[in-house]
């Protein structure tokens, strides 16, 4: 409110400078962040950020809740100012520019949408607030409405809708301004699962047709995963990653980011130095010779593969190969597979007792009491025979496996089975 | 439930009729006990009227013996030889052994106590059983009713009553109670009317007696046992004054009446009993009985000649209508609540719970019924009548004391004032809502802001009212002074017709803001910051959000605002009694005070209760087109 009231006189300047501008369909706006820092007290929101979106992308802010991705949004729109750092839209620097003049809209977790006005005047207010005549205001409501399937629900109040609808509307009070830059702060997280899986497709496909720039908030590394073109994954207050989906998932640049993204998160090991200088954890031995004393490896629960156990406890039971994610596992289908085994006990990397065996259908999770103190999980195929209490032999697709080192970063992938003791 | 399905379809039936007549018996037995109740009252209305006539009968008897002219045979003759005198001068012992007071003597015997200092006579009255029937219409109307009921209770029905049948009974029940109590008060009332008629023949002759007996004039017209009996023609408005207005007025308008031997008056519901006889000559001649009359007689009353007397009738006194009116609305209810119980008795469960729930909301019902409800329609009531303080007798007069209102300049010069009063509130809002505004957050200053702001709306308004009276004086007021300080007049705030009301306007607006601000933040605090934030993404400036997020936001807030402090500034009352009392030349009577001394100073509560339904009905009205146009637009848009 504050900063509103001091920046009254600019805006309106600003505002009726570009009055006929603002209603024509204009190009998508970059969005770029340069040092930008938050400060609440003592507490820092938003440390440092350099981000750059581009024009006509589907950025995806994600991370855990406190992480400062909501206050990074607010930032973009306005709604707070900067400790430190530049916000610049479109080219055009916008710190000294009111959040109705940076042209932005915003879709709130909330929907935020006014109660005592009808769906119409809803997705009216911005152009009814800048001035815009009569007829272009119920022209591009009628437009938003007929876009959105809204047509019914125009004389309504946003009491009298359901929680999808009510979305709907918050989405068409952002798009009948035509802005150059849409931001979403969790616009899902109100929906039912459902609902909220079809209103995803919805905006990508929005964008898609639109080509706007679109920043989008979420906790939800899945809905991050899935709808992002590019995924910034941040992290108390610091931007962890950025990267497309498969980047942050195939490469995760540091141990938070992998231990982020992905269901079920990915699994661990602490490593240390043995005496003979090779880093150790659990059964396995690596010949690394890059320079820290300590590190983590993680693998996957898809990079896991089961096998039989020769002369195991119940060893005529057949426990078919597990399957490496991608690769052989669930292209030939796991049916094809079943009852083949695979007792090659050479070849498998430990050995671990099945605690739990989840079925979800399309594929089972199997939680191992090894290798570390704290069990494993890997993800098999669902033809797969196992049970509790079975003893599996796991091999581990090592080109694909994770190093962090100690402060965190990835350092590459495991050395591989040469180095794993047997 | 589970446990009736078991039972089988036939048990069921059976049950449910064994179950029906016994709740249908019971509705039976309210009625025959309503109407039974109807009948005692009507009964018990006439026999304590009776009661009371024989208790003046020798109360009269009493009178008249005391009257030394008069001897015990007139006196028995004036109560047809229902009257046994015994004479205790000089043996006060003897009658003691013989009569008991009153109250031991059984039903029917009166002893009265004549003699001022010393019982001189113990005075024995028969009591005249006229106007002792049974009232034998309205008995056999109601053995009807009950005959009716009954037959309804014992019919049999394969199929369970429809869910308006109940009703239908109780409907009926209830017309043929009020049908019974109708007739019974019907018949007290012609009861009631022999016996004042009774009372006034007797009255009339006691005077007779006693001024043959060659008694005072005042004296024989004390011995009547009437009220207002006087030995004047009427003529002064004193006298007229002292007796019911209605029957003040009838006397006054017509002249004939005041010489009629008797006469009677329909007068605000009640009858009263009247009438006049000629003074007798007064007897000079000696009586060897009384010697002491003859020697010296005392000089003849100069003006009047006529005895005149008015009796208030019984009715009024002990009208049984109303006790009959409430003994046949309770009997209703009762029917109706027992037919109300008739679907739920085939399910014990549900009506072991509504009579549980009736149980916890029994003592809330009680005291609001009785401290609430009932005042109010206590209050209803007096508005009906004449009712002055000390006045016994409140004539009911229907809408009079609304119709006189209504042409009454200084209530209605009341009421605009408080409508003017009242304007005071919107300008409050308006200072309050800028306030809370302006006072948000919670940095020291602020709250001590908001502190300072509050205070006056938790004070005592007569501490308040007086502190302002001093700042205001004209002479030594603060306020004036520091007017004339600064080289200004000096402005008669409370002593001016034209300034008083706006000064009592000015303080309420400094003792409301506060309490109206700390509602608004309050308000304030409920809209949701993401609307704000919407709205200046929208490119919505602070005065566009304040007129598009915080009015509509605030809309609730501001209603209930809006309408209490309408409401509670109709209701003003101790700032004006403090401060300007009503003055000056009525510029601050505002309604309350006004009611407060219509009904305190001038003690016509009828009319005060009149012009409080009044008020009533204003705010109401005030309050319902609150409502009408700021609530109802948002419903029906």
């Amino acid at each position: 409110m504050g900063g509103g009231f001091r920046r009254f006189g600019a805006a309106r300047f600003v505002r009726w400078g570009r009055r006929e501008a603002g209603f024509v369909s204009r190009a998508a706006q970059g969005v770029v962040l340069r040092g930008v820092e938050k400060r609440f007290g003592d507490v820092t929101a938003v440390d440092a950020v350099d981000l750059e979106v581009r024009a006509g992308e589907l950025m995806v802010l994600v991370g855990p809740s406190g992480c400062g991705k909501s206050t990074m949004l607010r930032l973009i729109a306005g709604l707070e100012e900067p400790t430190a750092g530049e916000v610049w839209i479109g080219g055009r620097c916008v710190d000294e520019v009111a959040p109705g003049d940076r042209d932005v809209a915003m879709v709130f977790q909330s929907y935020a949408l006014y109660p005592h006005m009808t769906v119409a005047q809803n997705l009216g207010f911005g152009l009814r607030v800048r001035g815009a005549g009569r007829e272009e205001i119920a022209e591009r409501v009628g437009r938003t409405a007929d876009l959105l399937g809204l047509e019914e629900l125009l004389s309504r109040r946003p009491g009298q809708l359901s929680g999808g609808q009510q979305q709907r509307v918050a989405l068409g009070r952002a798009m009948a301004r035509d802005p150059g830059v849409f931001l979403f702060d969790e616009p899902l997280s109100n929906l039912d699962a459902g609902l909220r899986l079809r209103t995803r497709d919805e905006i990508a496909a929005l964008h898609q047709r639109l080509g706007t720039t679109m920043i989008f908030v979420t906790h939800d590394q899945v809905e991050a995963l899935s709808l992002g073109q590019r995924v910034a994954v941040m992290d108390r207050g610091r931007l962890q990653q950025v990267g497309t989906p498969d980047e942050i998932y195939r490469l995760p640049g540091n141990l938070f980011v992998a231990g982020f993204v992905g269901s079920p998160p990915i699994n661990r090991l602490e490593l240390a130095r043995d005496r003979e200088g090779r880093l150790a954890g659990g059964p396995f031995q690596f010949a690394e010779d890059r320079e820290f004393g300590a590190a983590t490896l993680g693998v996957r629960p898809e990079d896991l593969a089961l096998g039989g156990v020769a002369g195991g406890a119940d060893g005529t039971r057949d426990v078919a190969a597990g399957a490496r994610d991608g690769a052989a596992g669930t292209r030939d289908g796991g049916a094809g597979r079943r009852g083949r085994l695979a007792r090659a006990r050479g070849r498998s990397d430990f050995e671990a007792t099945v605690l739990r065996v989840e079925a979800l259908g399309s594929e089972q999770r199997v939680h191992l009491d090894g290798p570390g103190e704290a069990g494993w999980v890997a993800r098999v195929p669902p033809a797969l025979q196992v049970a509790a209490g079975d003893r599996v032999g796991v091999s581990v697709a090592w080109e694909r496996t994770h190093l962090f080192g100690p402060d965190g970063s990835r350092v590459g992938a495991a050395p591989g089975p040469g180095g794993a003791v047997s | 439930m589970g446990g009736r399905a078991v039972r089988g379809a036939g048990r069921e039936g059976a049950g449910r009729v064994r179950g029906a007549p016994g709740v249908r018996g019971w509705a039976a037995a309210a009625f025959a006990g309503g109407a039974g109740l109807i009948m005692m009252v009507a009964v018990g209305a006439v026999g304590g009227a009776g009661e009371r006539a024989t208790e003046n009968d020798a109360r009269v008897a009493a009178s008249l013996y005391e009257v030394q002219e008069v001897s015990d045979a007139d006196v028995a003759r004036l109560l047809d030889g229902r009257v046994e005198i015994l004479a205790v001068r000089g043996d006060p012992a003897a009658p003691e052994g013989r009569i008991s007071p009153a109250s031991e003597s059984g039903p029917g015997a009166y002893a009265y106590e004549a003699g001022s200092l010393e019982p001189s006579a113990w005075i024995s009255v028969t009591p005249d059983n006229r106007g002792r029937g049974w009232p034998w219409t309205p008995t056999i109307l109601a053995l009807l009713g009950l005959l009716l009921i009954s037959a309804w209770a014992l019919a049999r029905r394969p199929s369970p009553p429809p869910a308006r049948y109940p009703a239908t009974v109780a409907l009926l029940s209830a017309a043929l109670l009020s049908l019974v109590a109708a007739t019974a008060r019907q018949w007290a009332h012609h009861e009631l009317e022999d016996l004042s008629g009774a009372h006034l023949a007797r009255g009339l002759r006691a005077a007779e007696i006693a001024l043959a007996a060659g008694a005072d004039p005042d004296r024989a017209a004390r011995v009547t046992g009437l009220p207002w009996a006087t030995t004047t023609a009427l003529d002064t408005p004193e006298q007229l004054w002292t007796m019911p207005r209605e029957v003040g007025a009838a006397i006054a308008a017509t002249p004939g009446l005041r010489s009629a031997p008797a006469y009677t008056i329909a007068a605000g519901g009640a009858t009263y009993h009247g009438g006049s006889t000629r003074l007798a000559p007064r007897a000079v001649t000696a009586d060897a009985a009384r010697p002491d009359t003859a020697v010296a007689p005392p000089p003849p009353p100069p003006t009047p000649d006529t005895l005149h007397l008015v009796f208030l009738g019984y009715e009024e006194t002990a009208s049984p209508t109303i006790p009959l009116a409430a003994s046949a609305l309770g009997s209703a209810l009762l029917v109706s609540l027992v037919l109300f119980l008739l679907p739920l008795s085939t399910r014990p469960r549900a009506l072991r719970r509504t009579l549980a729930a009736w149980g916890f909301l029994a003592p809330a019902t009680a005291l609001l019924l009785l401290f609430t409800f009932g005042p109010l329609l206590f209050s209803l009531w007096i508005s009906l009548h004449e009712w002055h303080l000390v006045d016994p007798a409140h004539p009911f007069t229907g809408l009079a004391n609304y119709r006189g209102l209504l042409a009454d300049g200084s209530w209605w010069s009341a009421i605009r004032n408080t409508v003017v009063f009242t304007l005071h509130v919107p300008f409050a809002m308006a200072l309050a809502l800028a306030l809370a505004l302006l006072t948000r957050g919670s940095r020291r200053a602020v709250r001590w802001v908001r502190l300072a702001l509050f205070l006056p709306g938790i004070t005592s308004v007569v501490a308040i009212a007086v502190v302002w009276k001093w700042l205001l004086n004209d002479g030594y007021g603060l306020v004036n002074r520091a007017l004339e300080g600064v080289g200004l007049d000096s402005v008669p705030w409370l002593t001016s017709p034209d300034t008083a009301l706006a000064s009592l306007m000015a303080i309420s607006v400094w003792m409301v803001v506060g309490y109206q601000m700390v509602v608004f933040q309050a308000g304030l605090a409920a809209i949701p910051r993401d609307w704000y934030d919407a709205a200046r993404v929208d490119g919505a400036g602070p005065l566009q959000r304040f007129r598009h997020i915080t009015l509509p936001g605030l809309r609730h807030t501001l209603f209930f605002v809006l309408v209490t402090s309408v409401i509670g500034s109709f209701q003003v009352f101790g700032l004006v009694y403090v401060m300007t009392e009503g003055g000056p030349l009525g510029a601050t009577d505002v309604a309350v005070y006004h009611i407060y001394r219509e009904a305190w100073e001038f003690l016509r509560f009828g009319n005060a209760a009149a012009m409080s339904w009044i008020l009533f009905a204003v705010v109401f009205a005030a309050t319902w087109l609150h409502f009408r146009f700021l609530e109802g637009r948002r419903a029906h848009a």
